[in-house]
């Protein structure tokens, strides 16, 4: 421990700690604005310039270690001067006006920077260079009228997303942020995680659904589970007015700091699928508008004229919906076939492998955090679950090996050297092979690489994906446990949607093939359907479906029920590695509609039917993959 | 003790730091028994006294040789000169032109908007001041108080004529510091 004084105050801290962050755990405000508490100090704006005793000149308190016996002054005369002075540069190089931008009042942090040091102006009046304002991509706008140089941007692109696509060209005063070499960010290599727009402390990057909308005092913050894939980031659902106005990542999350992928931040806020604002009852052939009761009423008629049941709900509902639903048509009803959307072909295989070994064998995505090697089997970080891939892809810097092998082309494998192909449905002569050159050094020379490798790593994650779950038959996963045990590998097994694993636990996991079935209930929610699952729907002659929207499935339906959207419920979801949290409710239901587990209240009442309301038991029965987390 | 004077003048701005004075309601009674009100665009007097203003405000920033002459006079005649609103303060929305250039904006305005004719023209008579780079009131004089806002809220110039008259400086921070 190292014992410094600040302000008079005596801390102690751990060796490493700056004194910037000595100061703020002492509870002392330093203002900064290159600096982020996520990314590496860099030193860029001399903002937080403190007074060092014996120091012959001021330092910058974000790079500078704190050390034994130093005594630091963060507000003398020379520090106060020091911060306007920096400020006024800073002001004097760009358009800085902030009657032109969205972000001033409140979101600003050059602006609230100047308020706290009391400047009613700028010494120096800028040098009026105008640059061009880039708005060629869909979500985010670029303005370097607005820029400070302080790279926080870049730096995030890299550090936290290992994307890479900004950065910085000239120099001095001209220095320009930029996309790749100079291209519009439209048609650059950006993957629109928007982690650059969260992270501007001025308006240089804004995004365009949300500018102009609110400003940060001005919204509500609804923090949540992201319920758009497995991964389960945590994110702050901003709303005005029962509006959603903005998605952010949630900075103080342990594991994903900020991050968020394109489908968490902007694709919600682009749904424009018609909603459904009623019940629906076709009559003579043709869906009409009626009552909650008019269509439970059908409902029940319909279920006791329709012999054979199938059942099938969405994986991005939550667990209650999902349990709720198992325990009506599954326990209760006994009906013959009920599953997911999902079918379980990416959780299936690895279930029945928890159940066999009796134990769980998956790790948690911590794992994949600080590896030194990364073996991807079968997917592609880069499409989905794209947070677990910039957890990989922003390591590699620090010379984590990555091996992609698959039998599809995969734009992971953009970022390595070494990939094996490996043929669809032969998973386990691949892993056999593998074992076998791990074991015994035998076999085809890149396959002796890649044991090689894994040999030589010290914390290996071999990570894998539907596809893979899908084909592994016994012996792929057996050899793949066998594997993971020889050279003490983790193993990360990325599910699907937000409620995958969850569906997998409650069993429900059967391919969705109806035998004769009669009438079927979908547990739609806000999930657009596959087309696959459309039409075999229309064998079925009485299909009920609960949905948010309007669809081919819910105009070929005889009964619709409108339900609430992701924003709209709070609920419980099961993430890829076992993490139980919560996403909440962000806005207000329109009138008459229910959410999907009111719904299936209503629908269990109309058939006479009490459910089982215990979710927790039910989605603990089974062992799971991998450990539950609780938070 | 006598009423401090207070003269105040307009250039490039849009008169509403003034309309935010009058927005004061009915403390402009106040105003008027605290300091003795001069000239100024809203009362008949046009120009600042001879013979000196204890206070002079401006609104709006420097855009031509025109408002120079205003600025250059009211310093002149001023004892303590107030920069009132972000025109006067950092050169405000006026200023967007200094990015794009005088006869850009002037060939912008004049003859290329939607809504001129075909004979349209940038006028150029000697008897008009000669437009300059947009600039702050304190680049062209030396300003004593900045009181930045568009427009600085009522209560704030409240606060500030108030100060004045008393014989204090106001101090523009916390919730008293706008820049928009």
């Amino acid at each position: 421990m190292i014992k410094l004084t600040i302000d008079g105050k005596t801390i102690e801290v751990q060796e490493g700690t700056t004194v910037l962050e000595a100061a703020e755990a002492a509870g002392l405000f330093v203002p900064t604005l290159c600096h982020h508490p996520k990314l590496t100090p860099y030193g860029g704006c001399r903002l937080c310039m403190v007074d060092v005793e014996g120091s012959r000149t001021l330092q910058p308190s974000c790079t500078l270690p704190a050390a034994e016996g130093m005594v630091v002054n963060t507000h003398t005369e020379k520090v106060l001067n020091a911060r306007k002075f920096v400020l006024t540069l800073i002001f004097s190089e760009r358009n800085h006006f902030c009657m032109y931008c969205p972000v001033a009042d409140g979101d600003c942090e050059l602006q609230n920077r100047a308020y706290d040091e009391h400047m009613t102006h700028w010494e120096l009046q800028p040098n009026w260079q105008p640059f061009e304002v880039d708005a060629s991509h869909p979500f985010i706008i670029l303005d370097n009228n607005r820029c400070i140089l302080c790279r926080r941007c870049s730096r995030a692109c890299s550090e936290l997303v290992g994307n890479h696509t900004l950065g910085f060209e000239e120099r001095g005063a001209n220095s320009l942020l930029v996309a790749d070499y100079n291209v519009p960010l439209g048609e650059s290599s950006c993957i629109s995680c928007g982690v650059c727009v969260q992270i501007c402390p001025t308006g240089a990057l804004i995004d365009r659904q949300s500018a102009y909308q609110g400003k940060e005092t001005e919204v509500d913050h609804h923090p949540g589970v992201c319920v758009e894939c497995s991964v389960g980031c945590q994110r702050n659902v901003l709303t005005r007015d029962n509006r959603l106005v903005r998605i952010e990542g949630e900075w103080e999350d342990n594991l994903f700091h900020g991050l968020l992928c394109d489908q968490g931040r902007f694709i919600p806020l682009e749904d424009d699928r018609p909603r459904l604002l009623t019940p629906l009852v076709r009559k003579d052939g043709n869906l009409k508008a009626a009552t909650w009761d008019e269509a439970l009423k059908a409902i029940a008629d319909g279920f006791k004229d329709a012999k054979g049941l199938a059942a099938l709900a969405s994986t991005r509902l939550p667990v209650e919906d999902l349990a709720l639903f198992k325990s009506i048509f599954s326990d209760e009803l006994q009906a013959e076939l009920v599953t997911s959307m999902e079918e379980g072909y990416a959780t299936a295989s690895l279930a029945r492998m928890a159940d066999k070994l009796g134990k769980p064998f998956e790790a948690n995505l911590d794992a994949l955090k600080e590896t030194d090697l990364v073996l991807s089997l079968e997917l592609d970080l880069v499409d989905e679950h794209q947070v677990a891939g910039f957890f990989v892809k922003r390591q590699l810097v620090q010379g984590t090996k990555l091996i992609v092998a698959d039998s599809k082309n995969n734009r992971l494998a953009e970022n390595t050297k070494t990939t094996l192909s490996l043929n669809a449905g032969d998973e386990s002569n691949f892993l056999v092979g593998l074992l076998d050159a791990v074991e015994n050094e035998t076999g085809a020379p890149e396959l002796i690489d890649v044991a090689k490798m894994l040999k030589a790593s010290k914390k290996p994650c071999i990570v894998y994906g539907k596809t893979f779950a899908a084909n592994a038959d016994e012996i792929a996963l057996e050899t793949l446990l066998k594997l993971a045990e020889a050279l003490n590998v983790a193993l990360i097994g990325v599910k699907e949607n937000a409620n995958s694993m969850a569906a997998a636990q409650l069993g429900l996991e059967k391919p969705f093939k109806p035998n004769g079935q009669k009438s079927a209930y979908i547990l739609l929610g806000d999930e657009n359907p596959s087309q696959k699952i459309t039409k075999t729907l229309e064998e079925i002659p009485f299909v009920v479906v609960q949905a948010a929207y309007s669809s081919q499935i819910t105009g070929n339906a005889d009964v619709v029920l409108p339900v609430t959207m992701w924003a709209e419920q709070d609920g419980t979801y099961l993430s890829m590695d076992g993490r139980l949290q919560k996403a909440t409710k962000a806005l207000n239901a329109p009138e008459g509609i229910l959410t999907s587990q009111e719904a299936l209240l209503k629908v269990a009442e109309a058939l006479s039917i009490k459910p089982d309301l215990d979710w927790k038991s039910s989605l603990m029965a089974r062992v799971p993959t991998v450990e539950f987390q609780e938070s | 003790m006598t009423k401090p004077k207070v003269a105040s003048d307009w250039m490039c701005g849009c008169a509403g730091c003034h309309m935010s004075l009058l927005d004061i309601d009915e403390r402009i009674l106040q105003v008027v028994n605290l300091v003795d009100l001069r000239a100024t665009p809203i009362t008949d007097l046009k120009e600042p006294d001879k013979d000196g203003v204890t206070v002079g405000i401006l609104e709006g920033g420097i855009n031509n040789t025109h408002s120079e002459k205003v600025a250059k006079r009211m310093r002149d005649r001023c004892k303590i000169l107030v920069a009132l609103g972000d025109c006067a303060v950092f050169g405000g929305v006026p200023a967007m032109r200094n990015f794009v250039g005088i006869e850009a904006s002037l060939q912008r305005a004049y003859v290329d908007a939607e809504s001129n004719d075909s004979e349209a023209k940038i006028p150029r008579n000697p008897e008009l001041a000669e437009m300059t780079r947009v600039r702050a009131v304190h680049e062209v004089v030396p300003v004593d108080i900045h009181i930045p806002g568009c427009p600085p809220d009522a209560d704030i110039i409240f606060y500030a004529l108030a100060e004045l008259a008393e014989g204090r400086i106001p101090d523009i921070k916390g919730d008293k510091l706008h820049w928009h």
